[in-house]
């Protein structure tokens, strides 16, 4: 083999890798494309006999369809209330305990690592009798304020944890460097350690989002009595009828259902970048 | 063993960073220019919302479902109320059943192939993210984030699709590579390959959540560590050993115990596509207490079930566990 | 500076929270003004003209009464039924499956109407209503409306065949389904797990899905009986392309019917008109006659599908919800239902109503020999994991049914007796 030209020899060098990251990104598409295709396709066109991977004529009705479902903008404003809710206020609680953890020397720290991570273990699912209880008993049923404070504590313990091992990664001694060029404690935690955490918060935030805006359980024996305050997984789940489900709805309404977060990740990603750009880390 | 390499990541990094502008010095005291709360006092006030959450919203609704456990407890007592006390008698009721076993063991190798599975394919592609172009990156980013976004209800529908009989884009590529044995072939009618379809479908859901994390601590690496690390000739393996490994290691762990966690309790994908089925060939765990607790609303089994459960995930976990209290101490 | 960072960053969150709560406390209204009541109907039950025209009328007569009627999803209704039924503010009226209420009925949580039966007229309730509503003698479902599955034909692919009329046996219709399924035309579309149908077939040989001695049940599916009707199912299904491993619902029979190569579905008549709507062009074209048995001039049995009403022992307007449940049980609004929506009325006496009209007449037909699942509480649960499903698609893909049937009776028997 003779040597190529520099710039064909680093493609070509490239080329295995690049091959890879299609190879993930087709597989990580596919499946979605596909969902997306199906809910642009014409009915008869989705149950066809061989498979029809490219479209041959597109319709709008399965969107009209869902958009035109009952109550479609309060479920999407009860999701998005509850979702927001209960992302910002573990952000919140979680960025104080895993500062508290990554940070600080405190007596009772390993008993209360120990319990976050034990609380990653609790049995949700089996959990509903009991918080259902909980919730009938102090009349809490059909409040979404209810169903955030669940959402919350579902995904506490996992956003703490995270937080914490983003925190740990990065060298505290850039903050202590910080402090004695004059800030205090807390504005070096915020000017040298909080963008480098930006990675971190966007993926336990994303986390969080995704956890509260697919959960269909505990939204569905919740809310009982008040229609106008379900969720979207709920709205999801109503194309299906004794007849069959629609799925051309059905994937025109989870199209729908998953734009937010990938709406949610593309803004975040920009500012992600612009926070590690920012030059925080002068070193 | 773990102990050096941990420690080596975040301490290496003031030695060709920061150091040279900081000499190690004690933190500073918050609450030097707050006298009104002391210094000691501000751990507690930062966990305080935690541990309150922690006890209302999760430990009380525990401390009840052991209760149910413990009690007769069916559809009756939930709207009427007026359980009464049946002791472990729910918990030799789920032990004597000889499936019960079985699913413990179905459960433990459904976790083991999955995790396996999610935890390789998520360090090559966060490794390789790593190394791509910003266009390739953003692209495989964005590909990832879609599949993870994807609500689970859309995806594993799409799944049963592609799986279908007779209508599936599987079977009919399957069929165009010259597998004529997999002209309508029904995957969910046979347990191996139902249990297949569906490990499939769980990595292809959890791999973006390894992959994006594992890639996000990466980038917290500042680019000088690698940079000055290269000039100093280290080649890549090495960089790999002594820079991204501890780097990745305390994430790594955390995703690992994660993906355990939630492959295990997995029921939602399972329920859906194959309802534990054919032939109990699919049923985990969480299935199975669905099965005897939901299903028929025996919420008392239910309990039980999870109880028992929960204890299971501690034992599995607490290798875990252990190492990560013990690594608490050193910090 | 961090000290006051996170309180407000919590507090935002905190106040995020009570925007959602405060939004959503709208709250019930209680004793003073008009009542409301809140009926719960399921989705695609009847249609929201049907409702609309039953509210206004409701809501004349009853001038102390509003009535709120809320649409329920199919997904995660048990839990949902359950989770209200165990409410200290329920729903007044809810509509739940007849194959579902023994279990509701014998939670406690269900208000006992024994005692309006006879101003019901309840003497001539289908029994495969009004039994499951019924516990220990108590009568807690009021039967609502039923609907038993026909088979559904593609009246131009008969003529084409040279079919001209429907047949009457099943030795008939095995025939001309053979006939009809040449070419790119599928004799009948239907599906490896269509399970009310293979009871049907079951029953029709004189077979039980599960049978009760003393106080114990038995999944019965490996009779030689309700072998046979397997078999028979077996035969039938070859002569199309439907499934062997999913139901009716996926993918749609009627989206799969609407193609129009499709010569037979077997579907409650109501079916033809989502055929009709995914493809005017068949509009017209569709027929209908009963499931053939095994002599001519006697239907098959067929499984009754239906809906019974019930109230809620928390409901807090138990006597306007009791009204609403007669008025819905009633003549009246039988006959509409009758018309408008192609069901059985929920008293034999009402069967005149589905006279004039082709679907129904046929469903009329077979709903004296109807019949509805095992009268166990349990029996929700097993149509939960559904055995039946499991084995309909074993047998169909190759595996010997005997041993099958041996698996999925066991299993039947195992959760009806827990």
């Amino acid at each position: 083999m003779r040597p190529l030209p520099a710039p064909m020899s680093g493609t070509l060098r490239r080329l295995p890798l690049n091959a890879g990251a299609l190879v993930v990104f087709v597989l990580c598409v596919f499946p979605v494309y596909w969902m997306v295709l199906t809910a642009f396709k014409p009915t008869p066109d989705i149950q066809a006999e061989s498979p029809v991977f490219l479209p041959t004529s597109l319709t709008l009705e399965h969107f009209s369809a869902a958009v035109d479902a009952d109550g479609f903008w309060s479920f999407w404003r009860n999701s998005l209330l509850v979702t927001a809710g209960c992302v910002l206020l573990a952000l919140a609680v979680a960025l104080g305990s895993a500062f508290a953890v990554a940070r600080l020397r405190w007596k009772g720290r390993r008993g209360f690592v120990l319990m976050v991570f034990i609380a990653q273990v609790a049995p949700w699912e089996a959990l509903l009798i009991p918080l259902y209880v909980i919730t009938r008993d102090t009349d809490m049923l059909d409040r979404l304020a209810t169903l955030t404070l669940v959402y919350f504590m579902i995904t506490l313990p996992f956003t703490i944890l995270t937080l914490r091992s983003f925190l740990t990664a990065i060298p505290k001694e850039l903050e202590e460097a910080a402090q004695v060029d004059g800030c205090t404690r807390a504005a070096a935690f915020r000017r040298v350690t909080f963008p480098l955490l930006a990675p971190g918060l966007l993926a336990t935030s994303l986390f969080g989002f995704i956890t509260a805006w697919n959960e269909f359980a505990f939204a569905n024996m919740l809310i009982i009595k008040n229609q106008d305050d379900r969720t979207l997984p709920v709205w999801l789940s109503s194309f299906s009828n004794v007849f069959g489900t629609d799925w051309g709805a059905t994937m025109a309404a989870s199209t729908l259902f998953a734009l937010p977060v990938l709406v949610l990740f593309l803004v975040l990603q920009r500012r992600v970048a612009t926070g590690l750009a920012g030059g925080a880390v002068k070193g | 063993m773990t102990r050096p390499a941990t420690r080596t990541g975040p301490a290496a990094a003031p030695d060709t960073a920061a150091a040279a502008t900081a000499p190690a010095s004690a933190p500073v005291p918050p609450a030097g220019r707050r006298p009104a709360v002391p210094g000691a006092l501000w751990p507690y006030l930062l966990i305080a919302p935690t541990v309150l959450g922690i006890a209302v919203l999760l430990a009380y609704p525990l401390a009840r479902s052991v209760l149910i456990s413990l009690q007769h407890y069916g559809m009756g007592e939930l709207i009427r109320g007026g359980a009464g006390f049946a002791g472990l008698e729910n918990y030799r009721e789920i032990l004597r059943d000889g499936e019960f076993w079985q699913v413990v063991r179905r459960t433990l190798w459904w976790t083991g192939i999955n995790v396996v599975l999610i935890m390789v394919i998520g360090t090559l592609v966060a490794l390789m993210l790593q190394r791509l172009r910003k266009r390739m990156r953003t692209l495989v980013l964005s590909g990832l984030v879609l599949a993870w976004a994807s609500p689970v209800i859309a995806t594993t529908t799409v799944f049963q699709w592609l799986f279908s009989s007779r209508l599936g884009v599987v079977n009919w590529l399957l069929v165009r590579l010259g597998f004529d044995s997999f002209q309508d072939y029904s995957w969910l009618a046979h347990g191996p390959a139902a249990f297949t379809v569906l490990v499939l479908l769980v990595v292809w859901q959890s791999v973006p959540f390894v992959a994006i994390t594992l890639h996000s601590a990466l980038t917290t690496v500042p680019t000088e560590l690698f940079e000055s690390a290269r000039i100093d000739g280290a080649g890549d393996w090495r960089i790999f050993r002594s820079i991204t490994l501890p780097v990745l290691r305390p994430v790594f762990g955390l995703i690992l115990s994660l993906e355990v966690i939630w492959v295990f309790r997995c029921f939602a994908q399972i329920w859906a596509v194959t309802r534990g089925g054919p032939g109990g060939a699919t049923t985990t765990l969480p299935v199975y207490s669905y099965q005897v607790a939901r299903s028929l609303h025996r919420y008392d089994l239910g309990a039980a079930a999870a109880t028992l459960t929960v204890l299971i995930l501690i034992a599995v976990l607490i290798v875990y566990f252990r190492q990560m209290f013990r690594q608490e101490a050193e910090l | 500076m961090k000290i006051r960072f996170i309180p407000t960053a919590a507090a935002l969150a905190a106040a995020c929270a009570l925007t959602a709560c405060g939004t959503s406390s709208s709250g019930s209204e209680q004793a003073s003004g008009p009542a409301t009541l809140t009926v719960w109907i399921m989705k695609d039950s009847v249609s929201d003209a049907y409702l609309q025209r039953f509210e206004k009328d409701f809501e004349r007569q009853h001038e102390d009464t509003v009535l709120d009627i809320q649409i329920q999803e199919w997904d995660g209704i048990g839990e949902k039924i359950t989770a209200a039924l165990a409410s200290k503010d329920s729903p007044d009226v809810i509509e739940v499956g007849n194959t579902q209420v023994a279990q509701y009925a014998q939670s406690g949580g269900v208000l006992d109407l024994s005692d309006k039966v006879g101003e019901l007229r309840g003497g001539d309730w289908l029994p495969g209503l009004a039994e499951p509503g019924k516990i220990d003698g108590k009568q807690y479902g009021v039967p609502w409306y039923a609907a038993n599955r026909v088979v559904i034909y593609n009246k131009d692919l008969f003529a084409k065949a040279g079919i001209t009329s429907p047949p009457t046996t099943r030795d008939e219709w095995l025939r001309i389904t053979e006939k009809l399924n040449r070419g790119t035309t599928q004799g009948i579309y239907l599906p490896g797990q269509n399970w009310y149908t293979l009871a049907g077939f079951i029953w029709e040989e004189g077979g039980e899905l599960a049978e009760k001695s003393g106080d114990q049940w038995k999944g019965s599916l490996d009779s030689p009986q309700a072998l046979r009707g397997m078999d028979f199912y077996q035969r039938l299904q070859a002569l199309g392309k439907g499934p062997k491993d999913s139901d009716e619902a996926k993918p749609p029979q009627a989206d799969v019917f609407a193609k129009g190569d499709v010569a037979q579905i077997i579907a409650v008549p109501g079916g033809a008109e989502i055929v009709e709507q995914a493809n005017p062009a068949l509009a017209g074209k569709l027929g209908f006659f009963p499931i053939p048995g095994g002599t001519a001039g006697t239907p098959a049995a067929t499984f009754t599908g239906g809906s019974d009403l019930i109230i809620p022992a928390a409901s807090a307007h138990q006597d306007a919800a009791y009204q609403v449940v007669k008025s819905l049980a009633g003549e009246k609004w039988q006959r509409d239902l009758a018309r408008t929506m192609s069901y059985v009325p929920n008293r034999t006496s009402l069967a005149d109503a589905l006279e004039d009209n082709e679907g129904t007449a046929a469903m009329a037909a077979a709903a004296a020999r109807g019949r509805a699942t095992p009268n166990s509480p349990e029996w929700a649960a097993v149509e939960a994991t559904n055995p039946i499903k499991e084995y309909m698609t074993a047998v169909l893909t190759g595996s010997d049914p005997k041993k099958a049937a041996k698996d999925a009776s066991d299993a039947i028997s195992k959760t009806l007796n827990s």
